[in-house]
């Protein structure tokens, strides 16, 4: 990830009030240049209004976004030339193939010429649509039209993507090539802001996330960093040769162990603390005189990370 | 596309050729002339690109999906078939008399109904469908969001009815010259005739793309849709009117003699042009970004169109002989069109914003000329009173030239009503706007209020200055039978009609009690108006300026002398 001294997308305080809800509630976060930043919540959590603001298709109640520098209330035709946004709809059009759909969408941009037919062969190639040009958008499939809207996306090959549940309804080759492509397009330098429900999905690429519920933003950080200050425990699983019942009574002493079972030899309890606080504690079993055949942690995902920190409250 | 098309598959002409079963001589001949084709293709193909470049994208999108489109396909098989229909029917049903008779103008009549059912119904609606079905489908979102200018997509929409309407012509045209050959029809009927569908079929396209932007609600879109429909109904029945005085009048060539004739079609096209503008600009500021300024380029077309008027009904003055009538008639529709535009100018949202604010006018001189066309409603109520106040001059200005005038002559209206007139309509104006603007900036206190509902409140303020006076006059068995009663100093309507029915003994006291009312409620508004002019121009932020320095770099500075490097 390449970590410019400006963030490509800057959420500042922002808040829409839509009648008595309120969608956004002081949302701030910013993502950098190269890294892509996943955006989970329920339904209703308030993503897609924010997505929508940076978008310029919404405007905010209060705060502001910015784009690149640019605000999205102020300057909303500089934002558009620097960001691309794939809406969780595909919005196509009758009557048009796929290279007609696309030249539309260049020529909007103000692409001309050969600049626009090289930008057309480009996203065609990327997403792998060459060979479909001449389909009528009408008869693509599902995978296909979501390519066809990130290419769309990416035709004016904008610094900012915004992605809302791009991988909706794909079927898993689908949504497999998908993710590759967001990561190489990362890898390219530009920012994405990614919504998903599948959240395994989100943890493979996502360098950071931030987490919404209620229109609120209530983590924002790696897995890991949010992991480690909602004090999310890793599940630790010990087997010993000989005595459990001394190693349960052993680990039941200790401030950073809970929910401890056992079960024959196998020991599993939560364990509050990260990597070297795990080798401290196998290195204390040993040194305490246990004979230790088999010690494991699994740390939580991005889903234990999510259920964690939220409580499932929906506006 | 063809043109992309062309350029990924360049055929290797020589080779062609050579697949040929021709005598060596013949297929060098035919390689070289392939050869210099390919090459005047090649040198040919930029100019293409280059049009296509330079045409709206809107235009490209749509008239590709037309080409493929079933529904222009049936239509346009339909026209053609009934226009053959036609034509042979009446071929035969004339017979042998086709030779001597004079009977192109039956025929161009029935063909004058295929013209204003496709372009007066089929046409407009295609284009109020268009943009409603954008939003509909989500398209819309997806074009908005694209660096495409509101006025980008509103004139790609129309140039796709003006390609539509050229089509259906190429249909149409030859039928209608056939009935020039027919005899009994002249040249100059049909050349008006197309002019005047064309126009029609423009501005009723321009009206369904104005009420397209007007909502994005679905059930407000079915609704206007059977209203655009009905509407456009009318105008066809109007059209097809118009078309048979035009064609069996037997005006013709003469009609292009009258100086009546012109005088009126200018006037109608500069009421037609500056009413097309502002509906243009209407259905642009509506798809425009809240923040932008979408209210100046409004602001400008209204003192056009208020020049444009003001410039004919003096020439209908001085045509009449100054008569004061004149003046009456340019007050009243003047102030019913400030009226009306008020109503929407006063519900523009207070609220300045930074983009607005950078673009202010920043010199003196420009601060007070401008600042009245700047966005808000407390400079767009100053702007409905200086311009009504111009129009008042403008008429007093024509009273005086009356007064000097033999021709003007006594009779109705005398120059004390009109200067009653002028008086009180100015002042119920100004009185009623304002009072309206209070209200509505008292709902936004309490919730957001938009153009629509600004208006609104307006009408019923309006309504209720006007019909509850009336109502409880109806109601009191002591009142009932009066005339004109000073309880109805709250009803423009009656009062000023009661003035120009000459009863300016209550037109001396009502004078006093409007004026007065109308300052109070212009210096109620004062404090918000005052709000809205010490706005000033902003800076731009440093990455504008940045940006703008990298879209528009400066020119390199040239030698300016021999010695220069």
């Amino acid at each position: 990830m390449i970590r410019t001294a400006t963030p490509q997308i800057e959420l500042r305080r922002l808040h829409r009030v839509f009648d008595q809800t309120h969608a956004v509630n002081d949302v701030s976060f910013e993502v950098y240049a190269g890294e892509v930043f996943g955006y989970i919540g329920p339904n209703g959590a308030g993503k897609t209004t924010s997505m929508r603001i940076l978008a310029t298709l919404d405007e905010p109640s209060a705060g502001d976004a910015l784009v690149d520098g640019f605000s999205v209330v102020d300057d909303p035709d500089r934002v558009r030339r620097r960001l691309g946004f794939m809406p969780d709809y595909f919005g196509t059009y009758q009557n048009v193939n796929v290279r007609e759909y696309l030249d539309f969408f260049a020529r909007a941009y103000g692409l001309t010429g050969r600049e626009r037919l090289s930008a057309i062969d480009a996203v065609m190639e990327f997403t792998q649509l060459d060979t479909l040009a001449e389909k009528p958008i009408d008869g693509l499939s599902k995978g296909m039209k979501q390519r066809l809207c990130l290419g769309r996306t990416m035709i004016h090959n904008p610094s900012v993507l915004v992605l809302d549940e791009p991988a909706a309804g794909l079927d898993p080759r689908a949504r497999i090539e998908l993710r590759d492509m967001i990561s190489n397009l990362a890898e390219s330098g530009k920012a994405i802001l990614i919504s998903s429900h599948i959240l395994t999905e989100l943890a493979e690429i996502c360098d950071r996330v931030g987490i919404l519920e209620q229109g609120r933003l209530l983590a924002v950080g790696s897995v890991a960093e949010i992991s480690a200050r909602a004090e999310v425990q890793s599940s630790v699983h010990v087997r010993v040769l000989e005595d459990p019942q001394r190693l349960r009574s052993w680990l039941a002493a200790r401030d950073d162990v809970a929910e401890l079972r056992t079960e024959e030899d196998l020991t599993t309890f939560n364990f509050a603390g990260d990597r070297p606080a795990e080798a401290a504690l196998l290195r204390a079993m040993i040194e305490s005189g246990f004979s230790v055949v088999e010690f494991g942690a699994r740390h939580k995902s991005l889903e234990d990370v999510f259920l964690h920190v939220t409580e499932g409250r929906v506006q | 596309m063809s043109t992309e098309a062309t350029t990924t598959s360049e055929p290797s002409t020589a080779t062609q050729a050579d697949a040929l079963p021709l005598p060596g001589s013949a297929r060098a001949l035919l390689a070289k002339v392939s050869t210099r084709a390919a090459t005047a293709w090649h040198r040919f193909e930029p100019v293409l690109v280059r049009v296509g470049d330079w045409l709206n994208p809107i235009l490209v999108k749509e008239t590709r999906q037309a080409l493929k489109s079933r529904y222009f396909l049936v239509v346009f098989i339909l026209l053609l078939a009934l226009c053959w229909v036609a034509t042979i029917g009446a071929v035969a049903v004339i017979g042998p008399s086709i030779y001597y008779g004079a009977s192109g103008s039956t025929l161009l009549w029935i063909y004058s109904i295929f013209l204003a059912v496709w372009m007066l119904i089929f046409v407009p609606y295609a284009a109020f469908r268009s943009l409603a079905a954008e939003r509909e489908d989500n398209t819309y979102d997806l074009m908005s969001i694209t660096t495409l200018k509101p006025r980008q997509i509103i004139s790609g929409k129309l140039g796709s009815s003006v390609a539509q309407m050229m089509v259906y012509f190429s249909a149409l045209t030859p039928c209608l010259a056939f009935t020039y050959l027919l005899r009994g029809v002249d040249l100059a009927t049909i050349i008006v005739l197309l002019a005047y569908a064309f126009f029609s079929s423009l501005g009723l396209s321009m009206l369904g793309l104005l009420l397209a932007t007007s909502t994005q609600n679905r059930v407000s879109q079915v609704f206007m849709s059977v209203g655009f429909i009905v509407m456009l109904l009318f105008a066809c029945f109007l059209g097809l009117n118009g078309a048979y005085g035009a064609i069996f009048s037997g005006f013709g060539f003469r009609l292009l003699d009258s100086t009546e004739f012109w005088i009126f079609t200018a006037a109608l096209f500069t009421l037609y042009s500056t009413s097309f503008a502002l509906a243009f600009y209407a259905a642009s500021g509506m798809i425009t970004f809240a923040t932008e300024n979408r209210s100046t380029p409004l602001r400008i077309c209204m003192l056009v169109q208020q020049a444009a008027w003001i410039g004919w009904m003096s020439y209908g003055w001085i045509y009449d002989q100054f008569r004061l009538q004149g003046i009456v008639y340019m007050m009243m529709f003047a102030g019913m069109y400030w009226y009306i535009m008020g109503t929407m100018l006063t519900g523009e949202c207070p609220e300045m914003s930074q983009r607005v604010k950078r673009q202010l006018p920043s010199t003196k001189l420009g601060r007070v000329y401008l600042t009245w066309l700047n966005p808000g409603p407390g400079s767009g109520y100053m702007f409905v009173i200086a311009n009504t106040t111009g129009v008042a001059v403008i008429c007093v200005l024509g009273m005086i030239a009356s007064s000097f005038s033999s021709t003007a002559g006594p009779g109705w209206p005398g120059a004390d009503e009109v200067t009653l007139l002028l008086i009180l309509g100015w002042s119920y104006l100004v009185a009623y706007l304002g009072l309206g603007m209070i209200v509505v900036g008292a709902l936004r206190r309490v919730a957001e209020v938009t153009m629509l509902a600004s208006v609104l409140v307006h009408f019923l303020v309006l309504l209720a200055g006007s019909g509850i006076p009336s109502v409880v006059q109806a109601m009191s068995v002591e009142m009932r039978d009066l005339d004109y009663s000073f309880m109805q100093v709250t009803n423009p309507f009656w009062s000023l009609s009661h003035v120009a029915d000459g009863g300016m003994a209550e037109g001396y006291v009502l004078v006093l009690i409007v004026p007065a009312a109308a300052i109070c409620m212009l210096l109620l508004n004062l404090r918000g108006v005052v709000r809205e002019l010490q706005q000033v121009r902003i800076a731009p932020p440093a990455r504008v300026l940045t940006d703008e320095a990298e879209l528009h770099p400066p020119p390199e500075a040239q030698p300016t002398n021999p010695w220069d490097e």
